[in-house]
């Protein structure tokens, strides 16, 4: 750790010897990087140990979540955390709540915002903090329908506007192995790309019961995975990981796309009668909606620009277990991590680690903040919002029951999530369990 | 029993070979060898009389000359009064109910005959069939579960010593732009083979309403498909053609298999309790890997085909290369019917004396599709020799099944609750 570590904290006094124009304070030669975590749940509270993790100068200004109890809990949970000590600056007049947080947070002094909510809400909170000249950390997916996709898009281009960094949490794209192993694909070692499978298949996830004084939408964002509308469902939530992966190899998103598939076995019955319960009297009838509307398998083609077609296999279940990538040349095969065989079976490629590999989830953090400081923020909003669509692109295919190409997918009117002024405590939204023949927009 | 059929056989190939002399001449008179009756003539069984038992005896009688249909056996009175009349049936050689088979297979100038009922009972038929010394044609699929595919190929391969034929209707194996295709691609072609894809996305089937006299089995027959028992869910029993064709052009069987399904659309109890969609993926030698879809959803699109792709091109298996050795096939202005094809094929290897056996081969493409079944079913991913050898699934109907035997339908397969014999419970 400590190698590469001083090798950045030179290279960035080097930089900022060299004097940076652009950025904001940090950029601007201060010491400390300020940094805002938007979303208290596990994800953020990881991402922003992550981040300090990952350069000594980060310290944590302001947090925010949905849930008062949640952001006074992160807040204090960093405080007494002694391997963080004099990092964690967070007034108590920093530390904000309710569904509208995100915009006190945008007006933060800070150099960086951590973004960790429920995904639905990321392309507006992305926007107002790129507005607000944030350098921003996302965690992954970056929406949950096409609009907010297109929002992002936008949001990325306002980014390099104004020089400001998007680094995503899909942390693949800054493992140093992954890296180097795609330069090889990309300059041809194992041929022409004409196939490839990429893989998320596993158990079920939580499902979080409703807390005292929740409101049904609030608890909704609380169990935010079971409702397409708040996670994109498993394929744009978890599977995104390695469909932008697949996105890496051939360098762009899809052409078209196919998909099928369902809910067979996803229940969370008892949980679901105890949340109906919760907020009906102690009733259960009609409880089932409070199961969630999301599927737990869909199989998906990705058929990309020359033609090659990728499959895609996603969902929890009580199956066998899969969660990984392979692509396929006219040359060879690759694992897509660090090893290129041919079709004898003969090694062509193989990474050689130089050092230690470091946790993929702090490096990102290390190549973001190394951008901020070099001048040369990274910008990885529209990849992301690109490998988001991808995963969105087959979740409708697979909802509707229609193939359609990418360029349709980008004209798609589809909204899912409510505005700012619907988002209030309240009833909850509810859409339907989709039947595989739903609407396109 | 055995030597008799023996000269069965050997009788048909004495008189197709002065037959070819003479041209045909469809004589009644007969070259009266043990029970054959009629020269060369081709006298067909017919062992279901549906949609697909019909069309089968039109295509065989028009594939070539002399093909007579001189019997019919179905569960059902009304399927058997269909062709009756067409053919000419007569009454004592009309056969009705769950054992009708076996009264037509009795019937000794029958030589060769259609296997058209539900597959579920394929296994049970064909046997009997090659038992009794017939020529088969045998509709896909061959088989419901992995009891269902031993039996069936332990019959083929008796056909195999007996020289009896058997042609199974996976027409495109019989289809020339698939043929002069696979040709290709085995001669390189595309180079050697790295993935493929194979889909038979479609709307919604037929469905017969239930009356308030119809049994169980009556209602489940007439509404087959909707059944695994009987038609092994409609992955074995529809996408089976596709499979075939991708294990073709491979020259191997899938190693793995790991399937995700479900019945999403295709609720109501009217349609059983089969699944509507599956995606598949098989693993073939080499670490090949493909993708399998068929979905049955009215209103979802369409994508019926099959495609391959080599180092060196690509191929959509019936007429078309592309890549280093580009190619199109040239019907030359007259397309071949492939299911009229497959019974010239049939007759005509027949007639030779060098009958086709078609069996384990149709046997092998079908238990592709009850793996990605039971996978689906289970969301397990399993080995094909552990499928082989360890799965001890069986669905195939009992001896003494009677139209009033209760069968309540079972449960539509969930994951974690499904329970394949021979599969260790998890955890």
């Amino acid at each position: 750790m400590a190698t590469p570590e001083n090798n950045m904290m030179k290279m960035a006094a080097g930089v900022v010897a060299a004097g940076m124009m652009a950025g904001r304070s940090y950029g601007a030669g201060s010491e400390v990087l300020k940094v805002a975590l938007l979303g208290c749940g596990g994800r953020g509270n990881g991402a922003v140990r992550n981040c300090l993790e990952a350069d000594p100068s980060v310290q944590v200004v302001a947090v925010a979540d949905l849930f008062e109890n949640k952001a006074k809990g992160t807040r204090e949970g960093l405080m007494k955390d002694e391997k963080y000590k004099g990092r964690i600056n967070i007034p108590e007049e920093s530390v904000y709540w309710g569904f509208e947080c995100y915009k006190k947070i945008a007006k933060v002094d800070c150099d960086l915002v951590i973004m960790a909510t429920a995904p639905a809400f990321r392309g507006r909170q992305l926007m107002e903090a790129i507005k607000a000249g944030k350098n921003v950390f996302t965690e992954k997916p970056v929406a949950t329908d096409v609009a907010g996709c297109l929002e992002v898009m936008e949001a990325a281009k306002l980014a390099k506007e104004k020089k400001l960094a998007i680094v995503c949490g899909t942390q693949r794209r800054h493992e140093p192995h992954r890296v180097e192993l795609m330069k090889k694909i990309h300059d041809g070692v194992i041929g022409e790309l004409v196939g490839g499978q990429c893989y998320w298949f596993g158990d079920g996830i939580w499902y979080r019961t409703p807390e005292k004084g929740m409101s049904e939408l609030e608890w909704q964002v609380h169990n935010w995975y079971h409702w397409t509308w708040l996670s994109g469902d498993q394929i744009c939530e978890q599977h995104i990981h390695n469909i932008d992966v697949m996105n890496w190899c051939f360098d762009g998103p899809p052409k078209n796309f196919l998909a099928l598939g369902g809910r067979c076995c996803r229940d969370y019955s008892e949980q679901a009668k105890a949340a109906c319960a919760f907020f009906n009297n102690g009733k259960t009838d009609g409880w089932e909606k409070y199961n969630g509307n999301i599927w737990d398998h869909i199989t998906a083609e990705f058929e990309y620009a020359n033609g090659a077609r990728v499959l895609s296999f996603s969902g929890h279940g009580p199956g066998t277990g899969r969660g990984d990538e392979k692509i396929v040349g006219t040359k060879g095969t690759s694992n897509c991590q660090d090893t290129c065989v041919d079709y004898k079976g003969a090694q062509i490629y193989k990474y050689e680690d130089k050092a230690q590999r470091i946790d993929p989830m702090v490096l990102e953090h290390r190549d973001l903040i190394a951008s901020i400081r070099k001048g040369e923020p990274l910008n990885e909003g529209q990849r992301i919002a690109e490998s988001t669509l991808t995963a969105i692109g087959a979740r409708i295919s697979a909802y509707t029951g229609q193939s359609f190409s990418w360029n349709a997918l980008l004209k798609m009117k589809q909204n899912l999530v409510p505005t700012d002024d619907q988002l209030k405590a309240g009833p909850g939204i509810f859409p339907p369990i989709a039947k595989g023949v739903d609407k396109l927009f | 029993m055995v030597k008799k059929l023996e000269l069965t056989r050997r009788d048909l190939l004495k008189t197709s070979a002065m037959v070819a002399g003479a041209l045909t001449m469809t004589s009644a008179a007969g070259f009266a060898f043990g029970e054959v009756q009629g020269s060369d003539t081709i006298r067909v069984g017919v062992i279901g009389c549906g949609g697909r038992g019909s069309g089968a005896a039109t295509d065989c009688v028009a594939s070539s000359k002399g093909v007579e249909i001189v019997a019919l056996a179905d569960a059902f009175q009304d399927r058997v009064n269909g062709l009756k009349g067409k053919y000419k049936v007569p009454d004592n050689r009309c056969f009705v109910g769950l054992d009708a088979y076996k009264q037509l297979l009795a019937l000794s100038d029958v030589n060769l005959v259609i296997l058209a009922t539900p597959p579920g009972f394929r296994p049970i038929h064909f046997a009997a069939a090659v038992e009794a010394g017939k020529n088969v044609f045998t509709e896909k699929p061959v088989a419901v579960c992995p009891a269902g595919i031993k039996m069936f190929k332990e019959a083929a391969e008796k056909a195999q010593a007996k020289k009896l034929a058997v042609v199974a209707g996976t027409q495109r194996r019989h289809e020339p732009r698939y043929i002069e295709t696979m040709k290709r691609i085995h001669d390189g072609a595309i180079g050697e083979i790295v993935s493929a894809q194979c889909y038979w996305n479609q709307g919604g089937l037929w469905n017969a309403d239930r009356s308030d006299k119809m049994t169980d089995i009556e209602w489940q027959l007439r509404n087959w498909l909707y059944f695994t028992w009987l038609s092994g869910d409609h992955i074995v029993e529809q996408h089976v053609h596709n499979l075939d064709v991708i294990n073709w052009a491979m020259g191997s069987l899938p190693d793995v298999v790991q399937a995700l399904g479900g019945r999403q659309f295709r609720t109501d109890p009217k349609y059983g309790h089969i699944f509507d969609h599956f995606g598949t993926e098989f693993i073939y030698p080499n670490d090949v890997r493909t993708i399998s879809m068929c979905r049955q959803i009215e209103g979802a699109s369409d994508r019926v085909s099959e495609r391959v792709v080599g180092t060196k091109g690509v191929s959509d298996c019936c007429g078309t290369i592309t890549g280093e050795n580009p190619w199109t096939f040239d019907d030359k202005g007259t397309p071949v019917n492939p299911y009229v094809q497959e019974h010239a094929d049939l007759i005509e290897s027949i007639r030779k004396g060098e009958p086709l056996n078609e069996g384990v081969r149709v046997a092998d493409s079908t238990q592709c599709a009850i793996m990605a079944r039971e996978s689906a079913y289970t969301m397990v991913q399993f080995k094909r020799s552990w499928f082989e050898n360890k799965c001890t699934l069986n669905l195939l109907p009992a001896a003494d099944l009677k139209m009033d035997t209760p069968k309540p339908v079972p449960p539509v397969a969930v994951p974690g609750k499904y329970e394949l014999p021979g599969l260790p419970k998890r955890g």
